[in-house]
């Protein structure tokens, strides 16, 4: 049987498990009427859809403890479909399909380490480093004149994504991207 | 919030404790301080006890509130008395509460209930100003906010309206009893509402609410002569006519300590010493505990009780 967490004692980042779906715990409040029952309402965002939906408990009740594991793993190579993955430590490899991946697929660059999360042993996410470096393949010649970085235009990097540059970047140039807002960071 | 940032909120602390004192001398009532620890403990269906270990006896339970010593002294003679006292509540962690509060009780004798809650009312005013006030009984409130006539209302008919009224409803819902789907009700469906800019007395609670207050017989209701006080959606005081029926009281002792075993909680310790005191006489009074850290929260419109108070338990 799964382990279980007293509803009470649940903080951010713990990984339960609620009508059979995995959560990460997002927020929690304690709310109790004078006298009365103590309740915790806990925020909880779903781990494959990334929903967040509010739950209330009567304090003392359990949840089950989500069976979650995270691993990084390299890519290795993309396919049609699929992206194929190993474990550093003990080569493993995982195909994972793209439709799991979802958003991050712009993001996939092989030799990159990525975070993959596990629900009951099945790969749910894969989430990318927060900062990569990234070639840019395709956008329209370098201007010359502003410099401050301020004046932005179209680009695609090597993996696909769509990135707004400064006007100075040119093909072939390679760019710091932060992959959780898609934002360019820096020249490399 | 820096431990510097809070040092003119602290000052004021200072200053309302001695408001405090000073109010209750106009009132003429005595200051008192009881113990923290004893043997035995405050049992209470909701409220859970800590503990420590004592050199002599096993454990040592700390007050949650310092009510039944102070009834103590009632029932000796020490009748009209106040405490400013620290009160510890186990597993009480959130934006407004902490597991060690400052609590401000107080008792009088042959105080009636109108009065009691008259004079709450002016001591809250000390620290939020000259607020308008609004009354309601338990169940005008449910009429008004929710149009709930708890009498009548069966327990499925509690859970079709939180049902409707929640993007999603607990999952253990259909277990519930009635007390818990109304306080669940009140919770989070009136109680954000109640006291916008203005004091909120709620009086009269369902008699299975009564805890230490006396049950009456008012327009074919029975209600318990129990009061809260709310200011901008947090409750500040509860008071009571208090109970002096000691058979009254051990009963529903012994009752609150079976309901604790079925919910898996530990039983508690009987405190006998009280039950004596009730038995020997306690003279008729009312009494009321209001919370002191939350009405410096408020006072300073601060959004959390941690920084109302110099060191909450996250911060230690």
């Amino acid at each position: 049987m799964a382990s279980q967490e007293n509803t009470t004692d649940l903080k951010p980042g713990y990984k339960v498990e609620v009508e059979g779906e995995p959560y990460t715990v997002v927020g929690t409040e304690f709310v109790k009427p004078g006298k009365g029952q103590p309740f915790s309402r806990i925020k909880l965002k779903h781990l494959k859809t990334g929903r967040v939906v509010e739950k209330t408990f009567k304090s003392g009740e359990k949840v089950d403890v989500a069976d979650v594991e995270e691993n990084k793993m390299r890519l290795l190579y993309k396919e049609a479909d699929a992206a194929v993955f190993m474990d550093d430590k003990t080569f493993d490899q995982i195909t994972i399909d793209l439709k799991i991946i979802g958003e991050t697929e712009k993001w996939l660059m092989e030799e990159i380490l990525y975070d993959i999360v596990f629900y009951k042993g099945q790969p749910i996410d894969v989430q990318p480093p927060t900062f990569m470096e990234l070639k840019i393949t395709e956008t329209t010649p370098g201007a010359r004149g502003d410099t401050s970085g301020r004046v932005l235009k179209a680009a695609t990097a090597e993996t696909g994504a769509k990135i707004q540059v400064p006007i100075f970047i040119n093909e072939g140039e390679k760019i710091k991207v932060d992959t959780r807002t898609g934002e360019y960071v820096s020249r490399v | 919030m820096s431990l510097e940032s809070k040092i003119p909120l602290l000052k004021d602390r200072a200053l309302m404790f001695k408001r405090a004192r000073l109010f209750f001398e106009e009132l003429q009532l005595i200051e008192v301080d009881t113990p923290i620890l004893s043997p035995t403990a405050p049992i209470d269906l909701h409220i859970d006890i800590m503990e420590t270990k004592m050199h002599d006896k096993k454990v040592g339970y700390f007050h949650s509130s310092p009510e039944y010593a102070m009834k103590r002294l009632i029932s000796a003679g020490l009748t009209d008395i106040y405490q400013i006292s620290h009160v510890y509540r186990y597993g009480e962690e959130g934006s407004l509460h902490n597991p060690e509060f400052t609590m401000v009780e107080w008792y009088q004798k042959g105080c009636s209930f109108d009065k009691i809650i008259g004079d709450t009312l002016s001591f809250i005013r000390l620290f939020l100003g000259d607020l308008p006030v609004r009354a309601m009984s338990y169940r005008q409130m449910l009429l008004h906010f929710v149009s709930i006539d708890y009498l009548i209302a069966t327990d499925n008919d509690l859970r079709a309206y939180i049902k409707e009224n929640s993007d999603s409803a607990p999952s253990s819902l259909s277990t519930w009893d009635k007390d818990t789907l109304l306080q669940y009700i009140v919770s989070f469906h009136i109680e954000p509402h109640l006291g916008k800019n203005e004091l909120f007395v709620l009086k009269y609670f369902p008699a299975s609410q009564a805890a230490l207050s006396q049950v009456q017989t008012l327009n074919n209701e029975k209600v318990a002569e129990r009061f809260e006080v709310y200011f901008e959606g947090i409750e500040l005081a509860n008071g009571y006519h208090e109970l002096t029926d000691a058979t009254e009281q051990r009963k529903r002792l012994i009752e609150s300590n079976k309901k604790r075993l079925l919910l898996g909680k530990e039983d508690l310790p009987l405190d006998h010493n009280f039950i004596a005191a009730l038995e020997k006489g306690l003279p008729d009074c009312c009494g009321v505990a209001v919370g002191f850290d939350r009405l410096m929260m408020l006072r300073h419109k601060k959004p959390i009780l941690s920084e109302a108070i110099a060191f909450a338990w996250s911060e230690l």
